[in-house]
C-alpha cells in the first residue's frame, strides 16, 4: 500500500513515464511505414495501458483497477495479435510499405496540432476536478484517441485502419482508468469482449475485401461513389 | 580560485588527450561485433600524429577560410569544454560564461566554417556533403531548441551545473517523462550530429553518399590532423554534455581535493564507454537511412521532445 | 420478466439456426415465429408503460420505461416484418451450401435484433454503449451478405466509420461517469445522470455530450460522418436495409436525446443549439444529395438521413411541443421507411435493375409492388394523409410557436426539396411504359404478406393513433423535456 511520500512522487512519475511512452506510442503509429510494426506499435500501447493501470492500481490500493490491467494485457497485447496474425496472416507479412494520404512528415506535425488541441480541451475539464493521475491520463487519452482517427482517415490499406480503431479505444481507455477508475467491472469486461469481437469482424471482412476485391488497398475504394 | 582555474585546464587537458582514444573504442567495438578484428583502440593516434608529420597541400582557389577552418573547428569544442561538466560536479572558473545554448551554438560554428570550407575548395564532392550536413543541423536546430526550453523549463536553468542537480535529489525526478524523453530525442540528436547511422556511415568511403565526411576530403597535413582532432573532441564533448547532465550525473568530483578529480576521469572513462557500447550495438544493428527519410528521422526527435514538454505542462 | 424473454428469445432462435440439417424452411420459419413472439411481448411492455409505470425486469440493469417501451415496439415490429420479407428473400439463395448461408444469415440476423433490442431495455449507460457498438458488429455480416465487391466495400466503410464514432462516444461516457462520481455518485443510469445534472460541472457535462453527439451521431447517420450510410443501406439485403434505415439509426438517436434533458437543465440552450446545428444540416445536405442520386435504395438512403435531421432539430428546438413532434416522428419514420425498402426490395426482385433510369412503368409490370412504392413515396416524403406528415407539422408548429423562424423556414424547406426529389424519381419508376427486363420474377409471397403487414401502420397512423400508442408518445415526449 502506497506509504511515503517518496513511493507517491515515484509512483506519480512512473506514470506519467508511462503516460508519456503511450503518447510515443500513438505517434508511431502514424509514423510507421510497415503493416507488422503497426501491430507491433499497438501491442507496445497496451502494455503501457496496463502499466498505467496496475501502477494506479497500486497508488489507489484498488482490485478492480488491477483486474482492468490484467485484462487489458491478457486481451490486448496476446489475444489480438493472436487473432490478427490468424486471420491475417499473409496480409500482415506480405506487403512492405504502407502509404497514406499525405507524407509522414506532415502528418507528424498535424499529430502535434491534435495533440495540444486534446491538451486544449482538457484544461477545462480538468480545472473541475481534482488533480492526482487524472490531470496527465485524460488528455493523453484524448490525444491518443484523437490521434488514432486520424491515422484511420489518413491511412489508405485496411490492417492499419482496424490497427488505428483498436489504438483509439485503446486511448479513450487510458483516459477511463484515471477518470472512471471504479466502473462496474462487468461493463469493463464486456469492453474488452468487445474490442475482441471487433478485431474478429474486422479481421474477417479485410479477408472478404481481399477475396472480393482483389487488394486491401480500401482507400482506393470507389466502386460506391456517385459520379 | 586558483583550484577552480587549474581544474578547468585539466578538464581541458583531458578532453584533448582522451577524446581520439574514444573514437578508436567505438570504431574498434563496430568492428568486432561485426566479427572483424578491428584496428588497434590507439589508431586514431596514430593517424593524427602521422598527419602532423606530413606535408600540406592547399588548393590554390581557395581563400583564408580553407586555411583557417581547421583551427577553428580544432578550438570550438575546448570552448565548450570549459563549460560543461566533465570532471567535477561544481562550476569551475569558466563555467558562467555561455551556457548550453551558448555551447551550442560555439559548436555550431564550428560546423558551420567546416561547411564554408568544403564549398571552398571547388571539389565537386565537398558542397554535395555541405548541404546534406546542413540539411541535417537545420532540420536538429528545432530538436535542439525545444531540448533546451524543456531542460530549462523543468530545471529553473540553462547552466549544465545546475541542470544537472535536479536529476540527481530526488531519485524520483529521474523517471519524469520530461527527463527520459529528452535523454531519447537527445540522443537522436547526437547520431544525427556526429554523423553516426543511422543518418550517415562514418566508415563509407563512397563520396556520393557521404553526409559529415566530406568536410574532411581535401585538407592534409597539419589540417586534416586538427579536422580529424577536432571531430573527435566535439564528439567526446556531446557525450559529456549527453552523460554528465542528462544520463548519469553520479561520479562526478565534490570535493576540492585534487586526488577526487583525478579519480573522476577513469569514472567519466567509464561512463563514457558504457555509452559507447549502447551506440556500438545501435550503429551496427540498424541500416543506413536513405537522405529523404532522414526528415522523418529527425521529426521523430522533434516528436519526442514536444511529448517532453506536453507530459511535462500536464503534470504542473 | 418479459424483458427478458425478449433478449432471450431470438439468442435461443440464433443458437437453433447454427443446425443446418433441419432443412433450408426452419430456420426463417423459427426466426418469423420467434419474432412474434418477441413483438407481443413488447407490446405488453409497451402497454405497461404506457400506463405510467416502468417496466423493471432486474433493478439497475435491466428496465425500460416510456420512452424505452416505444423503441422496443417499433425494434420488435420492424423485426417481424422483416423476417417475414426475408424468408422470400433467403428463397433466392441458391448453390452447393445454400442451407448454409441461408441459416448463417439468420443466425446473424437473430443475434442483430437482439442487440438492437438491448438498446432501451439497459440501464447502465456503458452498456448501453455496447448494445450500440453490437448493432454494427452483428450487423456487417448481415451487410456484406450477397458478397459482391460494392456490398463488401460498403460493409468496410461502415464498420469502420462506425467503429470510430463509438470510440468517441466512448470517451464521452467515461467524461459523464467522471462528472457523476464528482458530484457524489449514484446509478449510472439515464434518470441517474439527470438527476445528478445539477451538480455536474458544466464543463464535464457539455464535453462529454459533445463526444457522444459526434460519435452516435456517425452511428445515425448525422453529415457530414453519414459517407457510410448511403452504401451501406443500400448494398445490404433489402429486409436488412429495412431493420437499419428504420431502427438502427434510430436506436443511435435514442441514445443521443436520452442526454437531452440533463444536458438541458445546464446548459440552458448551447447544447440545443448545437443539437439544431447539426439537424438542420444534416436535413439540407441529405435534401440536396438525394436529388442526384441513380439508385432508388440510395434514395431512401438519403431520406434516413433527412428524417434523422429532422428528428434533431425537433430535439433542438426544445419544448413539449418540438418534443412530442420529435418521438411521433420516429414512430412515423420507422413505420414508412421499413415499408418504403420492402417496396424498394420487392421492386427489385420485379425489375432485376437498383438504378431508378432502368425501372420504368412498375405499376403496370406488377400492381402490387408499384402501388406500395408509390405509397411509400408518399408517406415517406411527407405528404398528407400520412403519419409523417402530421409529425413533420407538429414540429413545424411548435418551431413557429416559440419563434425560431429561421430554423422552421429552413426545415420547412428541405423538406419540400425531399418531397420534390422522392416523388420525381419514384414517380418515374412507377409511371410510364413499362421496360422489358430479362430478369424478372415472380413476387413471393412472403413479400406481400410483409408488404400488406406493413403497410397498415404506415396508413393507419395518419388517420388515428390508438390511445396506449398516443399515452406512449406523450409519456416518451415528456422523458426528453423537463
Amino acid at each position: 500500500m502506497p506509504g511515503t511520500d517518496s513511493t507517491i512522487l515515484l509512483l506519480t512519475e512512473l506514470n506519467a513515464l508511462a503516460a508519456s511512452f503511450f503518447l510515443l506510442t500513438a505517434f508511431g503509429l502514424i509514423a510507421t511505414r510497415q503493416i507488422l510494426a503497426c501491430l507491433r506499435i499497438f501491442v507496445i500501447q497496451a502494455t503501457f495501458l496496463a502499466a498505467s493501470a496496475f501502477i494506479l492500481s497500486y497508488q489507489n490500493a484498488s482490485g478492480s483497477l488491477f483486474i482492468v490491467g490484467g485484462i487489458t494485457l491478457a486481451v490486448k497485447a496476446v489475444l489480438i495479435p493472436w487473432l490478427l496474425l490468424g486471420t491475417l496472416g499473409d496480409e500482415l507479412r506480405s506487403r512492405r510499405e504502407i502509404s497514406q494520404v499525405f507524407n509522414i512528415s506532415t502528418s507528424l506535425l498535424i499529430s502535434l496540432i491534435l495533440v495540444v488541441f486534446a491538451y486544449f480541451v482538457s484544461v477545462p475539464l480538468l480545472g473541475s476536478a481534482p488533480g492526482g493521475a487524472s490531470s496527465v491520463n485524460l488528455p493523453i487519452g484524448l490525444a491518443g484517441l484523437l490521434l488514432g482517427a486520424y491515422a484511420m482517415t489518413v491511412r489508405r490499406e485496411a490492417v492499419p485502419q482496424v490497427i488505428a480503431i483498436l489504438s483509439m479505444e485503446n486511448g479513450a481507455f487510458f483516459a477511463g482508468i484515471a477518470i472512471a477508475p471504479d466502473l462496474p467491472l462487468i461493463a469493463e469486461l464486456a469492453a474488452a469482449f468487445d474490442v475482441l469481437i471487433i478485431t474478429r469482424v474486422l479481421g474477417v471482412l479485410v479477408m472478404k475485401v481481399h477475396e472480393h476485391i482483389g487488394t486491401t488497398a480500401v482507400g482506393d475504394m470507389a466502386a460506391l461513389k456517385e459520379e | 580560485m586558483e583550484q577552480k582555474i587549474l581544474f578547468n585546464i585539466v578538464q581541458v587537458l583531458v578532453v584533448m588527450a582522451f577524446a581520439p582514444l574514444v573514437r578508436g573504442v567505438l570504431n574498434r567495438l563496430k568492428e568486432r561485433i561485426q566479427s572483424k578484428r578491428g584496428p588497434s583502440i590507439f589508431q586514431p593516434y596514430f593517424d593524427i600524429w602521422k598527419l602532423f608529420h606530413k606535408d600540406e597541400v592547399v588548393s590554390e582557389h581557395s581563400s583564408w577560410i580553407f586555411r583557417a577552418t581547421p583551427y577553428i573547428v580544432f578550438v570550438t569544442p575546448i570552448f565548450v569544454t570549459l563549460l560543461i561538466p566533465v570532471l567535477t560536479g561544481y562550476p569551475l572558473f569558466f563555467a558562467f560564461m555561455a551556457d548550453m545554448l551558448g555551447g551550442g551554438f560555439i559548436l555550431a560554428l564550428g560546423g558551420f566554417f567546416a561547411t564554408l570550407a568544403a564549398i571552398d575548395t571547388a571539389n565537386p564532392y565537398g558542397p554535395m556533403g555541405a548541404s546534406r550536413t546542413r540539411m541535417v543541423g537545420f532540420l536538429a536546430e528545432p530538436v535542439f531548441m525545444i531540448v533546451f526550453f524543456t531542460v530549462s523549463f523543468v530545471a529553473g536553468s540553462t547552466i549544465p551545473y545546475i541542470v544537472q542537480k535536479h536529476w540527481v535529489t530526488p531519485l524520483a525526478n529521474f523517471f519524469e517523462p520530461a527527463h527520459v524523453l529528452v535523454m531519447l530525442s537527445f540522443l537522436m540528436l547526437i547520431i544525427a550530429e556526429t554523423g553516426s547511422i543511422p543518418v550517415d556511415s562514418p566508415s563509407g568511403h563512397f563520396e556520393l553518399a557521404m553526409v559529415d565526411e566530406s568536410k574532411g576530403l581535401e585538407y592534409s597535413g597539419r589540417g586534416a590532423a586538427l579536422m580529424k582532432w577536432g571531430g573527435c573532441t566535439k564528439f567526446f564533448v556531446l557525450l559529456c554534455i549527453f552523460l554528465n547532465v542528462l544520463v548519469s550525473p553520479w561520479g562526478l568530483a565534490h570535493g576540492e581535493a585534487i586526488g577526487e578529480v583525478f579519480l573522476a576521469v577513469p569514472l567519466v572513462l567509464a561512463k563514457i564507454l558504457v555509452f559507447i557500447l549502447v551506440l556500438a550495438v545501435i550503429e551496427s544493428s540498424l541500416a543506413k537511412l536513405r537522405l529523404f527519410r532522414i526528415p522523418e528521422f529527425l521529426g521523430a526527435a522533434f516528436v519526442t521532445s514536444v511529448a517532453a514538454v506536453i507530459t511535462r505542462l500536464l503534470q504542473s | 420478466m418479459e424483458l427478458i424473454y425478449i433478449l432471450l428469445i431470438p439468442v435461443v432462435v440464433a443458437a437453433l439456426s447454427l443446425f443446418p440439417t433441419k432443412g433450408r424452411d426452419f430456420a426463417p420459419l423459427t426466426t418469423i415465429t420467434g419474432t412474434a413472439a418477441v413483438f407481443i411481448a413488447s407490446l405488453h411492455t409497451a402497454l405497461k408503460a404506457s400506463a405510467g409505470s416502468d417496466v423493471v425486469a432486474v433493478e439497475g440493469w435491466l428496465a425500460c420505461d416510456a420512452f424505452g417501451g416505444l423503441l422496443l415496439l417499433l425494434v420488435s415490429f420492424v423485426g417481424l416484418t422483416a423476417a417475414i420479407f426475408s424468408w422470400g428473400y433467403t428463397g433466392r439463395i441458391a448453390g452447393p451450401n445454400a442451407t448454409v448461408r441461408v441459416c448463417r444469415y439468420y443466425r446473424r440476423y437473430n443475434l442483430f435484433l437482439v442487440s438492437m433490442l438491448a438498446v432501451p431495455v439497459l440501464s447502465h449507460i456503458s452498456m448501453v454503449w455496447i448494445a450500440v457498438e453490437l448493432t454494427t458488429l452483428l450487423s456487417v455480416f448481415l451487410v456484406s451478405f450477397p458478397n459482391t465487391p460494392e456490398a463488401i466495400e460498403a460493409a468496410w466503410k461502415y464498420s469502420v466509420l462506425t467503429c470510430m464514432g463509438a470510440a468517441l462516444a466512448l470517451f464521452g461516457i467515461l467524461i459523464l461517469y467522471w462528472g457523476m462520481t464528482i458530484s457524489g455518485g449514484g446509478p449510472f443510469t439515464w434518470s441517474g445522470l439527470l438527476a445528478a445534472a445539477p451538480k455536474m460541472p458544466p464543463a464535464l457535462l457539455q464535453t462529454g455530450f459533445l463526444f457522444i453527439l459526434i460519435g452516435f451521431g456517425t452511428k445515425a447517420g448525422l453529415v457530414p460522418l453519414h459517407t457510410w450510410l448511403p452504401d451501406a443501406h443500400s448494398q445490404a439485403p433489402s429486409p436488412v436495409c429495412a431493420l437499419l434505415s428504420g431502427v438502427e439509426t434510430s436506436t443511435a438517436l435514442y441514445a443521443i436525446m436520452r442526454l437531452i434533458p440533463a444536458v438541458q437543465a445546464i446548459t440552458d440552450g448551447h447544447s440545443g443549439r448545437w443539437v439544431l446545428i447539426f439537424g438542420l444540416v444534416s436535413a439540407g445536405f441529405a435534401a440536396f444529395l438525394l436529388i442526384q442520386v441513380k439508385e432508388y435504395k440510395r434514395l431512401f438512403a438519403f431520406s434516413t438521413i433527412e428524417h434523422m435531421g429532422i428528428i434533431l432539430v425537433a430535439v433542438g428546438m426544445g419544448g413539449a411541443g418540438a418534443y412530442f413532434g420529435a418521438t411521433y416522428q420516429i414512430l412515423s419514420h420507422t413505420m414508412a421507411k421499413s415499408f418504403c425498402f420492402f417496396a424498394a426490395g420487392a421492386a427489385l426482385r420485379v425489375a432485376g435493375a437498383r438504378d431508378i433510369n432502368s425501372v420504368k412503368g412498375l405499376i403496370r409490370e406488377s400492381p402490387l409492388v408499384g402501388a406500395s412504392l408509390l405509397l411509400g413515396a408518399l408517406a415517406i416524403s411527407g405528404a398528407p394523409p400520412f403519419a409523417v406528415f402530421l409529425s413533420e407539422l407538429t414540429i413545424l408548429k411548435a418551431g413557429v410557436s416559440s419563434g425560431q423562424y429561421v430554423a422552421t423556414g429552413l426545415l420547412a424547406l428541405f423538406v419540400v426539396i425531399a418531397f420534390c426529389g422522392i416523388m420525381f424519381h419514384i414517380s418515374r419508376m412507377v409511371f410510364g411504359k413499362p421496360m422489358p427486363h430479362s430478369e424478372s420474377r415472380p413476387l413471393p409471397t412472403s413479400y406481400a404478406t410483409s408488404l400488406s403487414l406493413a403497410a397498415i401502420p404506415v396508413c393507419l397512423f395518419g388517420l388515428y393513433i390508438p390511445g396506449p400508442l398516443l399515452e406512449l408518445l406523450r409519456l416518451a415526449a415528456n422523458a426528453l423535456g423537463r
